[in-house]
């Protein structure tokens, strides 16, 4: 990668620093202002879907860190992100206890449930690794319907309280936006930090080359498992700021189907940067977005086509980007766009 | 990597000791009904350049792997510095000490020259990965310390313009001495270079001869070296192991070897004259 024009780095410090110019900084603080001030610029629609971004955001960065970095696929994200949000809400419902107790214990338990599967990836890559993450999927819908009524509900599922912090309810859906604003920003931020320390270098090892990362001291095993450890942790404090979100769980909730597109997710926006997680998710999300604007409008124009059809046509079409982007930038939008960025910066010379 | 170039400008050969860094003792390995090393023994000295050469598929590169821990021998056992290691984990024998260079290109082709060299220093760097997820303080200070360490590596290996490359995008050459960094920011108490020079061009032997005789010298590690070159083995090796179908048939000094009749009929399938 090429610095802008004029920047050098002096000390290692320096040279490790996610923003580097006066410039980066300017355009990194007004993202974050028009964020802090989006229920006051946009009020209404915006904010709802700006909060699913976040959680779905917090989803993807996990799978980004145990499929794009560590190189596990997974596709049992979802159902990670269901037991986080179960286990948060049963502590919520039964037990009364604070958000700030059940996210994270929402986290964890994810985690475990996930590392659980991730111990299938020492023996098994690939292909059978992704078919044995999608029986995660089926045994936590099988789970959660089967276990005793009284701790998840069964196929009533649980109702929630909204998450209140003393006397202060989250219970508008502007407030709820700026909790999982400042959840995603700290998951972000972990995430980043974890990809450019001691941990995200051995996930890379383990994802380019497991022998060579084995014979100079990387426990495979171990990291393997991490992989899946923090992902699922990901999808399970996810999976908890949509139980408050919703103030409702339930296994129908948490699909195969939504995995497929985390994964989807992940391939726009570009595997293994930080990122492209964002951009991946905030680009189909606002598509996802845009079908459930466009596709009645387009229903009303031709109501000979029944708007099942042209859901079902959006829907390909969503699909045919993927498939677009397998083919022909396999890397995601992050790549292309670093790519831009660099014969920007070099220009007038090809390289 | 200490001051490599003051340890090797002052050309203070390193004093032997008497005490085997290595020792293999009677290695049997089998795959199926293939024996691919048979009752194979030997000693590495300290601070020796020791060469095991032999016809393709004569049990070289498997020799290697028992020592690494990636192929556990049916018969006989392992020893570094008097501590057994057979059966262990390769990642538990790196942790001993045993650095190893590939044969071919293995390094992680999505990290770029100086966090391919990182992962040398995994093992000695001690953040979690809850302190990686804050990365305030601690994290920062150790990335920052161990970033010095590789930048000496760096200096050594004369790779300081390319330190910001990708290693997916660098020449053979280059990957080559990238992948050798990756060993030395391990600290090795031994090194074990699988192949470092086949394909090479002459100037990119040159450059790698160079360096292993700069590291034992600075360092005073043995360094086990399996390598086609017979050129290159004869100037550089204190000793040599002969491999033939999984046997040891010869070990001695280069001046020995060049003139044994099994080596000479292993290479040449000439008849020995008796």
């Amino acid at each position: 990668m090429t610095l802008p024009g004029g920047v050098h780095a002096e000390t290692y410090a320096q040279d490790r620093a996610l923003i580097r110019t006066p410039w980066q900084w300017l355009w990194f603080a007004a993202f974050v202002a028009v964020l802090l001030l989006l229920p006051f610029l946009r009020p209404g629609g915006a904010v709802g879907i700006a909060t699913v971004i976040g959680i779905t955001l917090i989803a993807v960065l996990g799978l980004q860190l145990t499929s794009g970095c560590a190189g596990q696929i997974n596709m049992g994200q979802s159902a990670f992100m269901g037991v986080g949000a179960y286990a948060a809400g049963a502590l919520a419902v039964h037990l009364h206890w604070s958000f700030l107790m059940t996210i994270p214990i929402g986290g964890i338990s994810a985690a475990v449930f996930g590392a659980v599967f991730g111990l299938a990836a020492l023996r098994i890559k690939g292909f059978y690794l992704a078919l044995t993450t999608i029986a995660a999927q089926y045994i936590f819908t099988f789970a959660m319907l089967k276990l005793p009524k009284e701790w998840f509900g069964q196929s009533e599922g649980l109702r929630m309280d909204p998450a209140v912090l003393g006397s202060f309810a989250f219970d508008t859906d502007n407030r709820i936006y700026y909790l999982v604003l400042a959840f995603a920003a700290l998951m972000t931020y972990g995430a980043w930090g974890l990809m450019r320390s001691r941990t995200g270098r051995a996930f890379i090892a383990v994802r380019d080359n497991d022998n060579a990362a084995e014979v100079i001291g990387i426990n495979v095993f171990y990291y393997k498992t991490l992989a899946f450890f923090i992902g699922a942790f990901y999808a399970g404090v996810a999976g908890a700021l949509w139980a408050y979100y919703v103030r409702y769980v339930q296994a129908d909730q948490f699909t195969l189907w939504l995995s497929v597109w985390y994964v989807g997710m992940l391939i726009v926006g570009g595997m293994g940067s930080i990122l492209g997680a964002i951009v991946g998710t905030v680009v189909i999300r606002l598509l996802q977005e845009l079908i459930t604007v466009v596709g009645p409008q387009i229903t009303d124009l031709l109501p000979t086509l029944g708007g099942q059809f042209v859901f079902a046509a959006m829907n390909m079409l969503l699909g045919g980007l993927i498939i677009v982007f397998v083919i022909f930038e396999p890397r995601g939008l992050v790549h292309r766009w670093n790519i831009v960025k660099e014969s920007y910066r070099i220009w007038p010379f090809p390289h | 990597m200490p001051d490599v170039a003051a340890v090797s400008e002052s050309a203070a050969m390193p004093a032997r000791s008497a005490a085997p860094i290595i020792r293999v003792d009677g290695i049997t390995l089998r795959f199926g009904g293939v024996t691919a090393l048979a009752d194979v023994s030997f000693e590495i000295g300290a601070s020796e350049i020791h060469a095991i050469i032999g016809p393709n598929g004569a049990g070289k590169s498997c020799t290697l792997n028992c020592l690494n821990g990636f192929n556990l021998p049916q018969q006989g056992r392992l020893f570094l510095r008097e501590q057994e290691i057979t059966g262990f984990a390769p990642h538990r024998i790196a942790r001993l000490g045993v650095g190893r260079t590939f044969q071919g290109l293995q390094l992680f082709a999505g990290l770029s020259v100086v966090d391919n060299l990182l992962t040398g220093r995994h093992l000695h760097m001690k953040t979690g990965a809850l302190e990686g997820f804050i990365y305030r303080g601690w994290a920062h200070a150790e990335e920052l310390r161990e970033r010095r360490r590789v930048e000496e590596i760096i200096d050594f290996l004369e790779i300081k313009n390319i330190r910001h490359k990708l290693v997916g995008s660098l020449s053979y050459g280059l990957r080559k001495r990238v992948d050798l960094g990756r060993a030395l920011a391990m600290d090795p108490k031994v090194l074990l270079m699988d192949e470092p020079m086949a394909g090479m061009n002459l100037e990119e032997k040159e450059d790698i001869v160079r360096f292993v005789i700069d590291i034992r010298e600075a360092l005073d590690i043995p360094i086990v070296i399996v390598e086609h070159d017979m050129h290159v083995v004869m100037d550089i090796a204190d000793r040599i192991t002969v491999l033939d179908w999984g046997h040891v048939i010869a070990r001695g000094n280069p001046q020995a070897i060049k003139s044994d009749p099994t080596v000479i009929k292993a290479y040449l399938g000439a008849e020995v004259r008796r």
